[in-house]
């Protein structure tokens, strides 16, 4: 009995004293192993394996012996051989899986990138402010129930001025406001001309807006270029009121600058309306209060009121020219300028710059 | 127009201070343009409409006061002395002169204005001049009513013609100019010429001056019209010209002339004599009738208001209510003839701020332009392709934007371009017949910034015109420039060189973005294009744009250094067509076998060609023909060039054999041989 015990008691030995070589790397945690070496060694404890708990290993050799040890023995024999083996086996499996893990972290380590380092793409393009503006607007106005229109930018007198009630001696059409062409023709004034060419087509009801381009004979400064875009809005049906123009006027900017923003209408006159307004919002700078950051607001010059347009009850003269009945039907209409408004948001100082197509200008803008 | 708040005051006593009274001002629709602090009063800068020509003035100011505060107007006493005509005043032209009044005083002493007054212009920004002048100033800007006072002595025959000038007249205003005068100015004269350019500005050597011991005092009213068309003939716009433009009160005349007149005679010592009026047609009052003017205003500001209420509002500001119901206007209105005009001074006197704000009962939905739900996808997808939108102006120099062709939609046979009179930027002479011009002046400007590497796109409308006088024809175009090299997001490296590929590839990409069948590249020569890289762009078979390198000539007249590339498409008439639908075919059940070509062609023989002949040769089992690359430089002759190709067989009916396919490969390889004249490889 005692010499199958000297038998296990080598087998022990020599497994500690050639596994003596992992233990104290193991202890280590492979410290600053290289990832070839720590592959070898990986290498070389997978051979250890097979050396040690193998068909061939003396282990497995000791199994065999366990038949042949006497039946009153065999039990404590088998029992002793099972321990060892799994002694051996949990070392070795200790010391792989840490390698392995070392293995691992050493391989992501290797791998470890800058994630700083810029996203491989195009550079990306970039819509014209103006662009951005008008769908923001008509986005607005379509969901609550208009129709974008579009129509001509070279006139007739009449659609230019006459159907707008614009009276025969009226300055604007004097040639010192107004392009003509050599054939006689005005480049539209106002997007109102498209009012009266929707109001014939689609007759009464109607709720259209109509953005696009106008011009006038203003020499380019920093708040004037002679083409410019408007923005015209029109409703008629039965019943509309100025409670209804201030409504929606109101209700659009409140989309566009916040549920807080106040509108505020003021008695003015244009032609085609009767009676009239212009329409000024709360400055969305400064919330109205005329000073930002312990200054005089610089978008409202200090007065908390942003003045954008003009507005009224369509006058009968134009519902009649277009064929309807203003006895039955009444409407507002509101325009403004879109370079004004654009330049108020992005904070422009020349609105020039528009229509110059300078690149350090458009890429701002997305 | 310049107001003080203390004359104000002393016209109406509003009881508020400066800033109440500016919002009050705006509130009524008297724009506050801007205000400040002079000595100790403030002066408000009115912007007054054009219609409201009444308002020029502290009287007009404080009546409008007087009606929404309801405050009662301190118009100073005036006597009331009462002209009659006199063989002085004679008006030869009625239809421009409504009104002319002539009142001498005698015996002046003309000399510098007392303190009082000088004051009181300085505050509305006039120097003082002489007590006379000043008088005639300061009851400009308490009434309104423009006047000027000649030297009686130097008035030939001392007497006045109003008519028409002369052919050839002239005269010297008091600007020290000397003006040319046509028939169509309306002049004041003597029994010979022109003394004054009427409403305007009087003449230099009829004035008054510290030698002037009688004076006559014109006080008139003419045509609107008349004076805005002479005051733009001459270039000369003054406080008179103004005011007479947007119309004065003609039955205010008399009140002003004798508020000058009695002044004049206190500050000189003058002695009021002969007092002249002519005035052949009277005013004839304007009468809006109304007969429910309450339901009226209901209807339009949406309060509900008693007439009493209304009637009470337009009392205040002069609007009577005749016996027989119709309201009377006041000869100093001339902005009112409908009942819309009513409600208006009612609501305005009522107030916009209690106007309610309501959203008109839904009617129907809301619908975007036809064309804009794909006009926006190309603009989204071109971005994000890498493309700036570009904006230019409409109006192009002709002489530049000869150089470039036309769009097919934008050149027709009998159309020419629409041109501009009297253009206002320099050489912006034309509207624009393309973008091309807009787009190449886009590459000039960022080019003199250094910014080299540029990808830009405009949609936009070009114009042209027939000779059978209809409407220009108005079409939107899309247009594309790029040059440069490639950008890359977030490095400075700059990418590899763009060549017309990367144009092509762009104007693909605006195809699929608009769903339109495929655009078709033919070689074409284009007048502003390189020869040989240039191309006419085809849908369905019709040319709708072109593209290609901007030709050397061109580039040169730039200054240009690197290459330009720009396209041009008939955006209208892409989006007249209708997109493309998806359509499902079977999936495939047998396998395919795919075969490469790579055959040496001349470079006559196009892409096109080539797969044209394979697809379209008939041959067996032969399912599709794609492009691989190209090849040409080292080991190729000059002229020739290597394309390889991938044939894709398949038969929808079995697995092929690798023999069927060969027999059928080599059926293209000899078609392409003897047909293209292609060695293969």
């Amino acid at each position: 009995m005692s010499e199958e015990k000297d038998q296990l008691d080598s087998i022990k030995e020599s497994f500690e004293s050639e596994f003596d070589r992992f233990s104290g790397l193991l202890k280590d945690g492979f410290k600053g192993m290289k990832l070839t070496a720590a592959e070898k060694l990986s290498k070389e404890l997978s051979d250890f394996r097979v050396k040690h708990t193998g068909k061939k290993s003396p282990i497995s050799g000791a199994m065999k012996l366990i038949g042949k040890v006497a039946p009153e023995k065999r039990a404590d024999f088998g029992k002793s051989v099972q321990g060892i083996r799994s002694k051996i086996e949990g070392r070795i499996d200790e010391a792989e899986s840490s390698l392995n893990r070392y293995i691992e972290s050493s391989k992501t380590e290797s791998e470890r990138i800058d994630v700083t380092l810029p996203g491989r793409r195009h550079q990306k393009g970039h819509l014209h402010p103006m662009t951005i503006l008008r769908q923001k607007i008509e986005d607005i106005f379509v969901s609550m129930g208009y129709a974008i229109e579009d129509d001509r930018e070279i006139e007739t007198d009449y659609y230019n001025f006459d159907a707008l009630n614009i009276p025969k001696d009226h300055p604007a059409r004097d040639s010192k406001d107004t392009f003509y062409t050599t054939d006689g023709l005005a480049l539209r004034s106002q997007t109102s001309t498209v009012q009266i060419r929707a109001m014939e087509r689609r007759g009464a009801p109607i709720r259209i807006i109509a953005p696009g381009r106008v011009y006038r004979r203003d020499t380019p400064d920093q708040t004037h270029t002679p083409m410019f875009h408007q923005i015209e809005g029109l409703c008629v049906d039965k019943d509309i009121t100025m409670a209804h123009l201030k409504g929606t006027v109101s209700e659009w900017l409140r989309r566009m600058y916040g549920r807080e923003t106040k509108t505020r209408f003021r008695p003015s006159y244009f032609p085609f309306t009767e009676p009239s307004a212009e329409f000024d919002f709360s400055c969305f700078k400064c919330s109205g209060t005329g000073e930002f950051e312990g200054d005089k607001c610089g978008t409202c010059r200090g007065s908390g009121w942003i003045e954008l347009g003009g507005c009224g009850m369509v006058h009968p003269n134009v519902l009649e020219g277009c064929g309807i009945d203003h006895k039955v039907y009444s409407g507002f209409a509101f325009g403004f300028g879109l370079e004004r408004m654009c330049a108020l948001m992005y904070n422009l100082d020349d609105i020039r710059l528009m229509f110059e197509n300078d690149v350090r200008f458009l890429r701002q803008f997305y | 127009m310049l107001i003080s708040y203390k004359w104000l005051n002393e016209l109406v006593s509003t009881g508020l201070d400066a800033e109440e009274l500016s919002e009050k001002l705006t509130l009524i629709g008297l724009e506050i343009d801007g205000i400040h602090a002079k000595d100790d009063d403030t002066i408000f800068d009115i912007e007054v409409t054009s219609n409201r020509g009444d308002c020029l003035s502290h009287l007009g100011v404080a009546r409008e006061l007087s009606a929404a505060l309801a405050k009662p107007i301190n118009i100073p006493e005036i006597p009331s002395d009462s002209p009659s005509e006199t063989s002085r005043v004679v008006i030869e032209d009625p239809k421009d002169c409504y009104r002319f009044t002539a009142r001498i005083i005698e015996g002046v002493k003309v000399g510098p204005s007392p303190d009082w007054l000088v004051r009181k212009l300085d505050a509305v920004g006039e120097r003082s001049i002489n007590n006379i002048a000043d008088i005639t100033n300061y009851v400009m800007h308490e009434l309104g009513q423009p006047m000027h006072a000649f030297d009686l002595d130097k008035l030939k025959e001392q007497r006045i013609v109003v008519r028409k000038a002369r052919k050839g007249e002239s005269i010297k205003t008091l600007d020290e100019e000397d003006r040319k005068l046509d028939v169509s100015v309306l002049a004041i004269c003597d029994a010979e010429s022109p003394v004054a350019v009427a409403g305007v500005m009087g003449g230099l050597d009829s004035g008054v001056t510290e030698e002037t011991k009688n004076v006559l005092l014109e006080v008139a009213c003419f045509d609107r019209d008349s004076i805005r068309s002479t005051s733009s003939r001459l270039n000369l716009s003054t406080e008179a010209s103004y005011r007479f433009e947007r119309g004065v009160d003609i039955e205010g005349v008399v009140r002003a002339s004798n508020r000058a007149a009695s002044l004049i005679a206190e500050l000189t010592n003058g002695t009021l004599t002969e007092f002249s009026d002519v005035y052949p047609k009277r005013h004839k009052p304007v009468s809006i009738s109304a007969p429910d003017l309450a339901a009226e205003f209901e209807r339009l500001s949406g309060i509900a208001l008693s007439i009493e209420k209304i009637d009470g509002s337009l009392e205040g500001l002069g609007i009577h209510k005749d016996s027989d119901g119709a309201y009377r206007i006041p000869s100093w209105r001339h902005d009112m003839s409908i009942p819309e005009d009513l409600v208006e001074e009612a609501a305005r006197m009522h107030g916009y701020e209690k106007i309610g704000e309501e959203l008109p009962r839904a009617s129907s939905a809301g619908e975007y332009h036809s064309l804009e739900p794909r006009k926006r996808r190309l603009r989204e997808v071109l971005a994000s392709n890498g493309f700036d939108e570009a904006m230019s102006y409409s109006f192009v120099d002709a002489q530049k934007a000869g150089a470039f062709a036309k769009v097919k939609a934008m050149g027709a046979e009998n159309e020419r371009e629409v041109r501009i009179k009297d253009p206002i930027i320099e050489g912006a002479d034309l509207m624009r017949p393309s973008l091309v011009s807009g787009l190449i002046d886009a590459v000039q400007t960022n080019f003199n910034h250094k910014a080299l590497d540029l990808s830009l796109f405009e949609i936009g409308k070009a114009f042209a015109t027939d000779d059978a006088g209809a409407p220009p024809l108005e079409r939107e175009l899309l247009g594309f420039v790029i040059t440069g090299r490639e950008a890359h997001a977030n490095t400075a490296l700059r990418g590899r060189e763009m060549d017309f590929f990367d144009l092509k590839g762009a104007i693909e990409t605006a195809g699929d973005s608009l769903g339109t069948p495929a655009l078709v590249f033919r070689a074409a020569e284009i007048e502003h294009l390189q020869k040989g890289q240039s191309a006419e762009i085809l849908l369905n078979g019709q040319p709708v744009g072109s593209a290609g390198k901007l030709s050397a000539e061109i580039a040169n007249t730039y200054k240009f250094k690197q290459p330009v590339y720009i396209a041009e498409l008939d955006l209208t008439a892409i989006l007249e067509t209708d997109e493309t639908a998806a359509t499902y075919s079977p999936l495939d059940v047998f396998p395919s076998i795919t075969r490469d070509i790579s055959l040496v062609v001349s470079d006559e023989v196009s892409l096109d060609q080539i797969l044209r002949t394979v697809s379209g040769g008939g041959f067996k089992n032969l399912d599709s023909v794609s492009y691989v690359d190209t090849y040409s430089g080292k080991g190729m002759e000059s002229g020739e060039r290597s394309i390889t190709i991938r044939i894709e067989y398949r038969s929808g009916a079995r697995t092929l054999t690798d023999d069927e396919v060969d027999m059928a490969h080599e059926d293209v390889r000899n078609t392409l041989k003897s047909k293209l004249n292609a060695a293969l490889r």
